[in-house]
């Protein structure tokens, strides 16, 4: 075993090193709809031009083609260098680039991958609905075929940017008859259609990115059905794998960067002896290391699990344990914050402001919800990795 | 980069796991409960020739002369296994004996027929080149030779004769022998300065992986009976409340286990995080194994709370290793005081 990078792949980290050094964004990030539209294609679109779009992508489909350490590389040094996530940029990159790479047809490739690509389309995502949350394939958003059209009337809920984005990756009820993973039905939705009503939802964050979307007779062309009519649910499947294979590397990776700005934060902030610095605080010292040390055994699993991809080519249900131990870490790092933050809790921050850590802590309420909720994740690893009974 | 075990090493584990199956079954921890020494001597011996003792040996001192990722990955599945005797203590000790000069002695222990036992400060004391001072706590030091006394500076191996009023206590631990005494300035025969070896850093690298060793036999122990145990018609394992118990039973031991072969390679290639990465490791080790026993005792149910069944013992050996190479709040404090890592 061991944990050292070839020369190629040190000449690599420092090329990475410099390039986000010299062009990542300075300015904080806004926090209005348009404002963060603005922010996180312009940053894409630097990255575009730089060369660094789409690390992940294959280079047929103008990414980088990066190997799985190349990619760990550049995600720890964007995170050493505190660059902000990935974030309306998300769904675009890692779901609905990777599921057109893998079933769209040749057209809808050519149209769409450059657009993510260059940062000229914000994507999101219409899975989930009032009543299909966990349970997805419930869900009943219809669709019905009417000449070359499919006529959407229903619900979506839980997308993020819905209000921005250009694009969505919706799923629809074509038939009702089958088991519920069948009849189901995988379009693009073009966000502009006639009949969509996007009506924001406040977060506990106070975030303005959350959505619900209403289809009113909303008229999709079938030439934006990837795959074919009825085949949605394998299409969905295929982009969830992408997300637990490497899409949350970015988030394990910026957790570590997230605690030594927690422990740097405890050695200034005075701490609940009214003192002393926080850190002085016993309680909140042995809470400090215990999430440091968590960090780094995270750390060792996404190297764990990089080293397995390279072997095995495959992104198995060991996605899950990362997913899971990522959230409940975030979360705890969070309540950890809030501790140190002492009376300061009652003022409202916001996480992309420096030590914002009153916002970081209602925002990481959602990290165990969004992308597969804690418990999925805990059924997954039980009864995939463990093979207990359903 | 590569973390994943070779195939040289999966051989390795599977020769070791035969052996500890046939010559040291579990049950022999309960037949010999009432014995001085907590292992059989022959088959202490028959480990010893299979080179279960000097597996990072240099060549030159008899050992296989392999790194330390291949070292942790045997002292998991010791752990795995509940091998009863000083194991750590003796690799350790076999280790000092070499870097000291001492062939004969780094022979003998690592043939089996000299044994080091462990012993640890407790309180005030004081561990230098010369001489030891302070009330030590005794592990399996029944026919030892020597005591390893390890401290952050260096590493002492002192002989047991050193130790003139040794009083038995009873061990927690049914496959630990544990003991007392206090010396007032035993003299060290063999010293090893952290600078020339971090022999703390290693054994605290091993302590986590018997620990990780440990969470990973609990994790496999509680889902093999979740399976099979049947309640109202059907396995406990269908259920939420088992089945996620499960779930973070396997998370914990895959993240114990993953940092301590991180802290391995770290140890061994001498990064500069080693230290962060070593004690992050018996931190997070030392929370799965005592979690995932508790969680373990509570699937199985009445069972579990027996004498009987196996879920105690792994529990206890956990809370043994908890505290060998620092007590646990302290290897906490050591983590804080670390830099951030490389």
């Amino acid at each position: 075993m061991d944990l050292d990078f070839t020369d190629e792949q040190v000449e690599f980290r420092d090329e990475v090193r410099t390039w986000l050094a010299e062009n990542k964004p300075r300015e904080q990030r806004p926090d209005d709809a348009a404002g963060i539209r603005e922010y996180d294609l312009g940053w894409q679109r630097t990255q575009w031009d730089g060369g660094w779009a789409g690390i992940a992508w294959p280079t047929e489909y103008g990414g980088g083609g990066l190997s799985l350490t190349q990619q760990l590389i550049w995600y720890e040094e964007y995170a050493a260098q505190g660059l902000p996530g990935i974030d309306a940029t998300f769904v675009g990159l890692n779901h609905a680039g990777p599921t057109l790479m893998t079933r769209a047809s040749e057209e809808q490739r050519a149209f769409h991958l450059p657009r993510i690509l260059r940062g000229e389309a914000v994507w999101c995502q219409g899975f989930s609905e009032p009543d299909a949350g966990s349970d997805l394939a419930s869900l009943r958003t219809r669709a019905v075929i009417d000449g070359d059209e499919l006529v959407i009337n229903g619900q979506k809920i839980w997308t993020s940017f819905a209000n921005i984005a250009d694009y969505q990756e919706l799923l629809v009820r074509t038939d009702a008859t089958g088991s519920k993973h069948e009849g189901i039905t995988w379009a693009i939705c073009d966000m502009r259609l006639p009949g969509i009503d996007v009506r924001p939802i406040t977060t506990i964050e106070g975030g303005a990115e959350f959505c619900e979307v209403f289809y009113d007779d909303v008229r999709i062309p079938l030439s934006s059905v990837v795959g074919t009519i009825g085949d949605g649910w394998s299409v969905a499947m295929s982009t969830l794998s992408f997300e637990r294979g490497t899409a949350f590397t970015a988030n394990q990776v910026r957790l570590a960067k997230i605690v030594e700005d927690l422990i740097d934060f405890a050695r200034d902030h005075l701490g609940p002896d009214g003192r002393r610095p926080a850190i002085a605080d016993d309680q909140i010292a042995r809470r400090l290391a215990e999430v440091r040390a968590a960090v780094a055994s995270l750390r060792a699993m996404t190297y764990v699990g990089i080293c397995d991809a390279m072997r095995t080519d495959t992104p198995g249900p060991r996605g899950s344990m990362l997913k899971l131990v990522y959230a409940d870490l975030c979360k705890e790092i969070a309540a950890l914050g809030m501790d140190i933050v002492g009376a300061d809790a009652l003022r409202r921050t916001s996480r992309w402001e420096p030590n914002g850590w009153v916002g970081y802590y209602y925002y990481a309420f959602s990290q165990s919800i969004g992308g597969g909720t804690s418990e999925i994740q805990r059924n997954i690893i039980g009864e995939r990795m463990l093979g207990l009974p359903r | 980069m590569d973390l994943l075990p070779s195939q040289d090493q999966l051989d390795l584990i599977a020769a070791a796991s035969d052996f500890l199956e046939s010559r040291l079954p579990i049950e022999g921890i309960r037949q010999r409960a009432d014995d001085p020494s907590a292992v059989d001597p022959d088959a202490w011996r028959e480990g010893a020739e299979l080179g279960l003792l000097t597996l990072g040996l240099d060549e030159e001192y008899g050992g296989s002369g392999r790194l330390l990722d291949d070292e942790a990955l045997l002292f998991a599945t010791l752990a795995e296994h509940l091998a009863p005797g000083p194991y750590l203590a003796s690799t350790l000790g076999a280790r000092v004996a070499a870097q000291c000069g001492d062939l004969p002695l780094a022979t003998a222990i690592g043939e089996g027929s000299t044994l080091v036992g462990l012993a640890e400060l407790r309180g005030d004391g004081c561990i230098g080149p010369d001489s030891i001072k302070g009330t030590f706590d005794l592990i399996d030091h029944a026919g030892a030779a020597y005591l390893l006394v390890a401290s952050r500076q260096g590493t002492a191996l002192v002989r047991a004769t050193q130790f003139p009023d040794i009083g038995d206590l009873p061990s927690a631990d049914p496959g630990s022998r544990l003991a007392t005494a206090t010396v007032d300035a035993a003299t060290v025969s063999h010293w090893l300065p952290a600078e020339t070896d971090p022999l703390w850093l290693r054994g605290t690298v091993l302590a986590a992986a018997g620990l990780a060793g440990l969470a990973n036999a609990l994790t496999t122990m509680s889902t093999e009976h979740a399976k099979l145990r049947v309640q109202f018609g059907r396995p406990i394992g269908v259920h939420q409340a088992i089945k996620h118990a499960c779930a973070d039973m396997a998370v914990a031991a895959d993240a114990s286990r993953s940092q301590m072969l991180f802290a391995a390679v770290c140890v061994q290639s001498g990064r500069e995080d080693a230290a962060f990465q070593a004690y992050a490791a018996k931190a997070v080790a030392t929370k799965a194994a005592i979690g995932n026993g508790a969680a373990t005792i509570q699937v199985h149910g009445g069972m579990g709370y027996t004498y009987e069944h196996n879920a105690h013992l792994y529990l206890k050996r956990a809370h043994l290793l908890a505290h060998l190479f620092g007590e646990p709040a302290e290897v906490l404090a050591e983590l804080l005081d670390q830099g951030a890592p490389q």
